[in-house]
């Protein structure tokens, strides 16, 4: 079953296209990366999910509904950004306590757990937390509130690197008790990539990519070496990415579509055959230019 | 490079062959019940879906099988399995990269014999 699905779906702010015929599903009980460069639009798909926002055109269905100002649908889901209003006069502990009473599955025991095991004060004031502590306690709202569709916007913002593990770790084990739908947008996809199971990449505004993890660690591949011999064996290839370096040597990055024995040939031939990490991947799959920041400075 | 690295390889992969050296090492026997998807991937902190892809790749080549409601088994013949396809698939591409990089530095056969046969005496002594 789909829990989301959106067809055409675009989304204008004045002249500006932050979605443009975005169509894809997430299927129940799955965990999602939502990844993409800075105005991607990932922000504004979340929030249209969640019914924060209505969309100009297409068609967005969450649990078979319209998002928009529907009950149904914030009834079933958390929504968790760094920009969470929280009442200023009450403690955290106090906040916490509140929470409960919005969420029909919230699990107080979790809740406490948790708040224990980051030491966060429950006598401090919300405003008055640091950033990381911020998104921790944010987070444990998040994952307490046991929503049939949980959705984080970048929710690591300010975490150091120990909270942001734990918290990865904590998200995969509540997930495994207790199965739901989970999108979550982040720019460390390096860090999140095993608890995924697929990846929604945006730019510009539209879908780039809607892949399980799996396939996209096999989507590319980097040949580094003599450029004459790099480009004999990518003539015909995709080019993703093209970086020199040395006085004759270059990285390729190209669609991963050779077979075996082209790619030990290349090996033969004295080429690196190189893994492209997802993070890299994504990074170049949206990238405008080719050869990267490395462009503004060589201008030849 | 030689070998792939490990790190590079996709996780699936290396789950199954986790598993698969678990069954070849004897800790899980035949007719025994392997880890479910969902301990695998409390175990590497991985999606379940990936586990599963590990696993399928196991079941696909017969070491294991499924009752229904009760998880996956190991058949008799796993290890049997496991060693033949790790001599085919692993075992003679090695020696054969290891016989052209040896050819490219000219290295006698009885050399390479020496060192292939010093290898395993050093670790034999570290079994010890």
């Amino acid at each position: 079953m789909n829990v989301i699905e959106c067809k055409g779906l675009t989304k204008q702010y004045g002249r500006i296209d932050a979605l443009k015929d975005l169509s894809f599903s997430i299927r129940e009980n799955t965990i999602t990366g939502l990844v993409g460069p800075n105005g991607a639009g990932k922000t504004t798909l979340l929030k249209i999910i969640a019914g924060y926002l209505k969309e100009t055109a297409g068609v967005v269905k969450v649990f078979s509904g319209h998002p928009f100002n529907n009950l149904e649908t914030s009834a079933n889901l958390v929504f968790i950004d760094d920009n969470m209003a929280m009442p200023a006069t009450m403690n955290i502990e106090e906040i916490l306590n509140a929470a409960g009473s919005f969420y029909a599955y919230w699990n107080r025991e979790l809740a406490n757990r948790l708040f224990d095991y980051f030491s966060l004060n429950p006598r401090q004031l919300y405003k008055d937390l640091s950033k990381g502590q911020k998104s921790t306690f944010n987070m444990i709202i998040g994952l307490s509130a046991r929503c049939a569709l949980t959705i984080f916007d970048e929710p690591t913002t300010g975490m150091d690197a120990s909270v942001r593990k734990d918290f990865y770790r904590a998200l995969l084990q509540d997930y495994l008790q207790h199965p739901r739908t989970v999108i979550f947008s982040s720019h460390l996809l390096n860090e999140i990539e095993d608890i995924l199971e697929e990846v929604l990449l945006l730019a510009e505004g539209r879908k780039r990519l809607h892949l399980p993890v799996s396939e996209l660690k096999e989507y590319a591949v980097g040949l580094r070496g003599k450029e004459e011999k790099v480009n004999r064996f990518t003539r015909s290839a995709e080019i993703l990415r093209r970086e020199r370096f040395g006085r004759d040597s270059i990285y390729v990055v190209t669609r991963y579509n050779f077979n075996k024995t082209t790619l030990q040939k290349a090996r033969e031939a004295g080429l690196e055959v190189l893994p492209v990490s997802t993070a890299d991947l994504c990074v170049y799959l949206t990238a405008r230019n080719k050869g990267g920041i490395d462009d503004v400075f060589n201008q030849d | 490079m030689i070998f792939t690295n490990d790190e590079l390889k996709p996780i699936y992969l290396q789950i199954a062959e986790w598993l698969e050296t678990e069954i070849l090492s004897g800790n899980i026997a035949a007719d025994e019940k392997i880890y479910s998807q969902y301990q695998l991937a409390a175990m590497f902190n991985i999606n379940p879906a990936t586990a599963a892809k590990g696993l399928n790749i196991l079941a696909d080549e017969k070491m294991l099988y499924k009752k229904r409601g009760l998880g996956m088994f190991v058949t008799p013949d796993a290890a049997e399995i496991i060693r033949t396809k790790r001599r085919e698939r692993n075992l003679k591409r090695w020696v054969e990269e290891l016989v052209k990089e040896a050819n490219r530095l000219n290295i006698s056969d009885s050399e390479l014999n020496d060192m292939i046969k010093a290898a395993r005496n050093r670790s034999k002594e570290e079994q010890r």
